[in-house]
């Protein structure tokens, strides 16, 4: 298992769209992902196959999130996405 | 969960009173039903909302590649999310597992997850990311209308003392439901003039509208709607329960004792005759027209039957249908109105809908759909006795283009060899100011007028009928409406062309009591008012009320117009709120 922080580029944060990709890159691993957000205090975790949860994070531009994958393709999954929010 | 009785406020909109078991009603445009469901039935439950899940998701790709096509990708990227939900396991997983867990249909579970949601959603501070609920609302109407659209053989399953509650339930949903028994109707949204009121007081619904707290009411709760007071009963104590039980026997009771009124030849008590007409909406209801003694229906409203889903509207089928009412209604004359494509069914298309193109002009502009239905009405013609009446008027122009279509119609049946009577009634609604204003005109053009109140006082005043902030100044009392009916009668006093008024007024004992004062003998109502008035109307008395009328012609408020009313025919003041 392996977890990296990253901030989030994307002008408008994880909204619609930038979630939707998020959903689909995530799908080519084989994985377990998921992106854990601490908000004040309020530790977050959502699955990144599921766009509800993605939205639910309201991560916003700049928000710090920390990508954690558990598999046998982890290490290509958390570039790949790290890669990806970063705007 | 609380135990405690509640009591919920709404608007008045129909009589009675009804205990019965709540059913949600979740989705306005798709009315879709909260049940319990057997442990035998959940497996099949679950492959009917995965077959609504595929079903979407088909019509969401066909959409984007549609997209794709045009090049518009941005649209074609919400699309993408919108699939994206429907693989969601937070949705669809949860629906799934809430259906079997709770042994609920897919509708109720469906609601459930989406509420969560929602409330999550709502919780956000990113104004632009809890707008994103929008995209959840979108697919859940998707889903709920492909569950519907196969077949609904959960609407069979309703329990018999069903409450419909919902936001705002469509006048053609109550509609599908009518050969189900339905006790009541709570609704967040609608009046007493809407068409839902309409119809749920045509169908003798118990039904109370603009309840704010819907929330509260979960399907399969105990309530007692009060729709005379306007209130809805949540968990009701062992107490309420047993009033209203009894207010129950008394509206059979008195229910019988106007039936035996019916039989009787309808007269004011000094001996005037009253035509009392029924106002009906689908051709069941001709039966119990017939049942309860009616001389003849006022008003058929054709687009109920029109609209009917999987119903087919060329003139060969119209003229099966027409002639169906004709047969069941024997020798009693029907005032067919030809389709009035009214705010209701508009509304979701323009902006003000109670001025778009509704009634003739909604005809004049479809004729081949008016053409058909003329065709048919004459064509049915010599099966009974029809009597043809064009809605919402609004100049001489489209009342003689109307008209002119009418004159090719017979025509062309004539070419076609299609018999017809030769002498159907041509009649006009007046139910706008500007047809009320010319009413001597239009009555030189026609055999006979009706006057329908409902939209006429709407228009004169106006208001909203279906808007809550101004659907209370609506009032039949409002001098600048007796001063309408007042000039409306004398206009057409010359020509003797009959006229029948069948709005709301002439179902409700005071503006009828107002109306016959004015002169006006010939009324026509609802199939759930027709005994009672007919009962009332054997006390009135003639001669006085057109005393009364005088008077109140000289008056200048509602209030005290409608008291002086009220109180000159025996009946208890009424406290505006």
């Amino acid at each position: 298992m392996i977890e990296r922080q990253i901030a989030i580029g994307h002008r408008m944060g994880l909204h619609a769209r930038a979630a939707a990709k998020l959903v689909q890159l995530t799908r080519r691993y084989k994985s377990e992902i998921v992106l854990l957000r601490n908000d004040g205090g309020n530790s977050r975790e959502a699955d990144a196959r599921s766009i509800l949860a993605i939205l639910l994070l309201a991560a916003g531009h700049g928000a710090t999130v920390a990508v954690r994958a558990n598999g046998s393709d982890e290490d290509e999954a958390v570039d790949c996405i790290c890669e990806y929010l970063k705007g | 969960m609380s135990f405690s009785e509640r009591i919920l406020h709404g608007i008045t909109v129909s009589s009675g009173a009804a205990i019965g078991h709540a059913v949600r009603a979740f989705d306005p445009l798709f009315i879709s039903l909260n049940l319990r469901i057997s442990s035998d039935e959940v497996a099949g439950e679950v492959a009917r909302f995965r077959a609504s899940v595929e079903k979407s998701s088909g019509q969401l790709r066909r959409m984007q590649a549609q997209l794709k096509r045009r090049n518009a990708e941005e649209s074609s990227f919400l699309i993408d999310a919108h699939l994206l939900i429907l693989q969601d396991r937070l949705f669809v997983d949860r629906i799934i597992a809430k259906i079997e867990s709770d042994r609920i249909n897919a509708e109720w579970a469906i609601q459930q997850v989406t509420d969560d949601l929602c409330e999550a959603y709502d919780r956000l501070e990113d104004d632009y990311l809890r707008e994103r609920r929008g995209d959840l609302d979108d697919i859940v109407r998707r889903l709920l209308h492909n569950l519907q659209s196969k077949h609904m053989p959960q609407i069979g399953k309703l329990p018999y003392d069903a409450i419909i509650v919902g936001r705002s339930i469509p006048a053609s949903a109550l509609f599908e439901l009518r050969s189900r028994h339905i006790a009541g109707l709570v609704t967040e949204t609608g009046s007493s003039l809407s068409h839902t009121a309409i119809m749920a007081r045509s169908m003798e619904i118990p039904t109370v509208m603009g309840v704010a707290d819907l929330p509260e009411i979960s399907s399969g709760a105990l309530l007692v709607v009060d729709a005379a007071e306007g209130i809805v009963i949540v968990s009701p104590s062992e107490e309420t329960l047993a009033r209203y039980g009894k207010i129950a026997t008394q509206a059979k009771i008195s229910r019988r004792l106007a039936a035996e009124a019916a039989s009787r030849p309808c007269a004011t008590e000094d001996g005037v005759k009253i035509s009392l007409g029924a106002n009906i909406n689908f051709i069941e209801e001709v039966h119990a027209a017939v049942e309860c003694h009616s001389e003849f229906v006022g008003l058929y409203r054709t687009e109920f039957d029109f609209f009917r889903e999987g119903g087919r509207n060329d003139e060969k089928s119209l003229t099966t249908d027409y002639s169906n009412v004709l047969k069941a209604a024997k020798s009693m004359p029907v005032t067919f109105r030809t389709i009035d494509v009214g705010a209701d069914r508009n509304a979701w298309d323009t902006v003000n809908p109670s001025l778009a193109t509704r009634g003739l002009r909604f005809c004049l502009e479809n004729q081949d759909l008016f053409k058909a239905q003329l065709g048919a009405l004459f064509r049915a013609s010599v099966k009974g006795n029809v009597r043809i009446l064009l809605p919402f008027v609004s100049s001489i122009g489209d009342l003689d283009a109307a008209l002119t279509i009418i004159t090719n119609v017979k025509k062309d049946l004539l070419r076609r060899k299609e018999a017809y009577a030769p002498d159907v009634p041509i009649g006009v609604m007046i139910e706008t100011p500007a047809a009320a204003q010319t009413c001597d005109l239009m009555a030189s053009r026609v055999d006979f007028l009706c006057l329908g109140t409902n939209d006429l006082i709407q228009y004169y005043l106006v208001i909203d009928r279906s808007d809550q902030s101004s659907a209370h100044l609506y009032s039949p009392f409002h001098p600048a409406i007796l001063r309408c009916l007042h000039q409306v009668h004398k206009l057409l006093e010359p020509a003797g062309k009959p006229i029948t008024v069948c709005g709301e007024m002439a179902a409700d004992p005071a503006s009828a009591a107002m109306l016959l004062g004015m002169g006006f003998t010939s009324l026509s109502v609802s199939l759930g008012a027709y005994p009672r008035m007919r009962q009332i109307l054997s006390t009135m008395n003639l001669g006085r009320l057109r005393e009364l009328a005088c008077e109140i012609l000289k008056m200048q408020n509602p209030a005290d117009i409608e008291s002086m009313v009220r109180s000159s025919i025996g009946l208890q003041p009424i406290h505006h709120s």
